[in-house]
């Protein structure tokens, strides 16, 4: 039997389709989600894309400048450091250990923040409200205390300094996801699922979480930028990663001694810090305005 | 409102009294000796470890123990530094004041320039000039403090030789130690060439205040921003301009009054962020805040003095964020209650 479509001409895109029809018509947004998605690539296939081992040292080539200044060398495109390791394996090793751990870490700060969150919403009186207060003293303690406190306790890797970052974030996501909760737990399609007889789990499951989606990718994309400046300073103040791991912030105030004679040093893995945030932050606005749009049209 | 001040009060108190709690552990937690933890001395002899137990209180129960820890806490006896040997009360009191010389310094400058900004992009939204302010804040949030502190050292003190690197004044300025602040006991202190010690102490705060300031102007612009753009849709603004005010009565009568309203608590929530970058630059910039004494501190395994650094700096944030959360809501009866806000 034919089937055909009285409104043919008619175009009703779904709810991630209309998103990314309002997120594509930013230029910008769509650059930084081209350069987010190059960092993606890093973090993965770094071991492959790197002509050197990040830790090899090659004592004839000492403190070698980037191929773009006179007395560089191609086959050393971003130079050597003090030791002769090659940066630009270097770059590409420290940015897959920067991104990957802080997009690691941003996911199971995710997963816990919904999860308490989730609980602190649906329940109500004395248990909601001793997590509430709990969680808002802890987002008041600032990272980096927090961090120092389980490096006292632990000692300083990159771990260690993960799941520092992860307590200061999970009440951001806490609380977000309570009063998200909260308020559509309020609304009348609850309401019926209820007098349907469902579960809360199956009420969080099919009915809130679908429209939660958006809410945790934004703030997703802002816990991500935090993220990545969080664990490169740590690194920077030597608390984080520890030496046979390659880190940018690490890299960075390794440099630091030779940083007048060899300016690229600090130069090079401060920028791709920088702009691996910048590209978080203007996909992160991107999608946030793409949001606000759609829901104005 | 009395309701409210109850509450608040309630809730600081038992965050205190849990970070009290916290702190209370962490000797037992920290690797090492409970003793040497807690006191930051090495007991020389089985005699003195003896008469150390004692004073700390280590063979009675754990109540006793947390009795005798809090009476120590609100005496002012807060044991020494493991390396140095000096008093712990004394190292944060001096270093304490320059960490809140600096941030409030940095707050202002966010305020000053931020809000401005944010309003005038607000204003005239989609315009070029917004265009510039909303890619100025984007670009400066981004920015890694630590890698923009290296830069301006790197342009002003090494390349341009303009400012100075480190520290807080030139040594050659003997400023006797009154409050804490730089400025205010340069201004109180009675000595020769005040005038040119005020101008060193002041080309020496200006390239860490900058680095702090940098990230948290680009939050104040945009969260100021979007509250005026929310503010002059409100159907109240409307009702301003059918009744014939002028744009500009509009804009400073209802307009600006009420975007400001969102933005107070918007600086309670800046603070940690505040204090975390305090800390990085005070390293860099090597500025005697408690920042740079806890990080010190845990590079030597200080651990009596991270343990009194954590809860005086979180014991300040907390308390701060509660006030300024509690204004807020004083201010601003109509909000019932606060929700963190996003960016």
């Amino acid at each position: 039997m034919p089937r055909f479509s009285l409104y043919q001409e008619e175009f009703h895109p779904s709810p991630f389709m209309h998103i990314w029809l309002e997120f594509k018509r930013s230029h910008f947004a769509l650059v930084g989600l081209a350069v987010l998605l190059m960092f993606c690539g890093i973090a993965v296939l770094a071991p492959l894309m790197s002509p050197y081992d990040p830790n090899i040292q090659n004592t004839n080539a000492i403190l070698l400048p980037p191929a773009w200044e006179g007395n560089g060398s191609i086959s050393h495109i971003f130079g050597t450091d003090a030791l002769g390791r090659d940066v630009f394996s270097r770059t590409l090793h420290g940015a897959r250990t920067t991104f990957g751990s802080s997009v690691i870490l941003v996911i199971i700060a995710l997963l816990i923040g919904v999860a308490l969150g989730t609980l602190a919403g649906m329940n109500k009186g004395v248990k909601s409200s001793v997590l509430n207060h709990l969680l808002d003293s802890l987002m008041a303690v600032p990272t980096l205390l927090i961090a120092i406190i389980i490096v006292a306790i632990l000692g300083t890797g990159l771990l260690n300094s993960m799941m520092a970052i992860i307590l200061a974030l999970i009440p951001q996501f806490v609380h977000q996801t309570r009063s998200f909760v909260r308020e559509e737990m309020k609304k009348d399609y609850v309401l019926l699922d209820k007098l349907d007889g469902a579960s809360s789990a199956r009420i969080f499951w099919k009915s809130i979480l679908p429209s939660m989606f958006e809410l945790l990718a934004v703030q997703s994309t802002l816990a991500l930028s935090v993220a990545i400046i969080d664990i490169s300073a740590l690194g920077f103040l030597s608390l984080g990663a520890q030496v046979p791991l390659v880190e940018l912030g690490a890299s960075l105030s390794q440099s630091l001694e030779v940083a007048y004679s060899a300016p690229w040093l600090v130069a090079l893995p401060g920028f791709c810090i920088f702009l691996m945030v910048l590209a978080v932050n203007i996909v992160g606005e991107g999608l946030r305005s793409a949001l606000r749009n759609r829901l104005i049209h | 409102m009395i309701n409210l001040l109850a509450r608040y009060v309630n809730l600081v108190v038992l965050t205190i009294a849990a970070l009290i709690l916290i702190s209370f552990s962490l000797p037992y937690l920290f690797p090492g000796d409970v003793l040497t933890n807690m006191s930051g001395i090495v007991p020389e002899s089985e005699a003195q470890r003896a008469a150390l137990e004692g004073v700390y209180k280590l063979n009675s129960s754990v109540f006793v123990q947390f009795w005798y820890y809090l009476n120590t806490l609100f005496s002012g006896n807060w044991g020494v530094s493991f390396s140095s040997q000096e008093s712990l009360f004394d190292a944060v009191s001096i270093a304490f004041p320059a960490t809140i010389e600096l941030i409030t310094y940095a707050l202002l400058i966010s305020v000053v320039v931020g809000i401005p900004l944010g309003f005038i992009g607000g204003i005239w939204h989609h315009k070029p000039f917004d265009f510039g302010v909303v890619t100025f804040s984007v670009v400066s949030y981004s920015f890694p403090v630590f890698w923009l502190a290296l830069i301006f050292i790197t342009i002003f003190s090494l390349q341009l030789g303009l400012l100075p690197l480190s520290g807080r004044v030139n040594l050659l300025y003997d400023v006797p130690h009154h409050s804490g602040f730089i400025i205010v006991d340069i201004l109180v202190a009675d000595i020769p060439h005040k005038a040119d010690a005020l101008y060193d102490a002041l080309q020496h705060l200006i390239l860490p205040t900058l680095s702090i300031a940098f990230v948290t102007t680009a939050i104040f612009v945009r969260f100021t921003r979007r509250s005026i753009m929310d503010v002059m849709e409100k159907g109240y603004i409307d009702a301003a301009k059918s009744r014939g005010f002028t744009t500009k009565q509009i804009f400073f009568k209802h307009g600006l009054r009420n975007a400001l309203l969102p933005i107070l608590p918007l600086m309670a929530m800046q603070i940690s962020t505040l204090i975390t970058n305090a800390m990085v630059v005070e390293t860099i910039f090597s500025w005697p805040g408690i920042g740079n004494w806890l990080i010190q501190a845990i590079y030597q395994r200080d651990y009596p003095a991270i343990r009194i650094g954590m809860l005086v700096v979180s014991v300040f944030v907390v308390t701060l964020t509660f006030t300024i959360e509690f204004l807020s809501r004083a201010i601003d009866p109509a909000r019932d209650k606060f929700e963190r806000a996003t960016i």
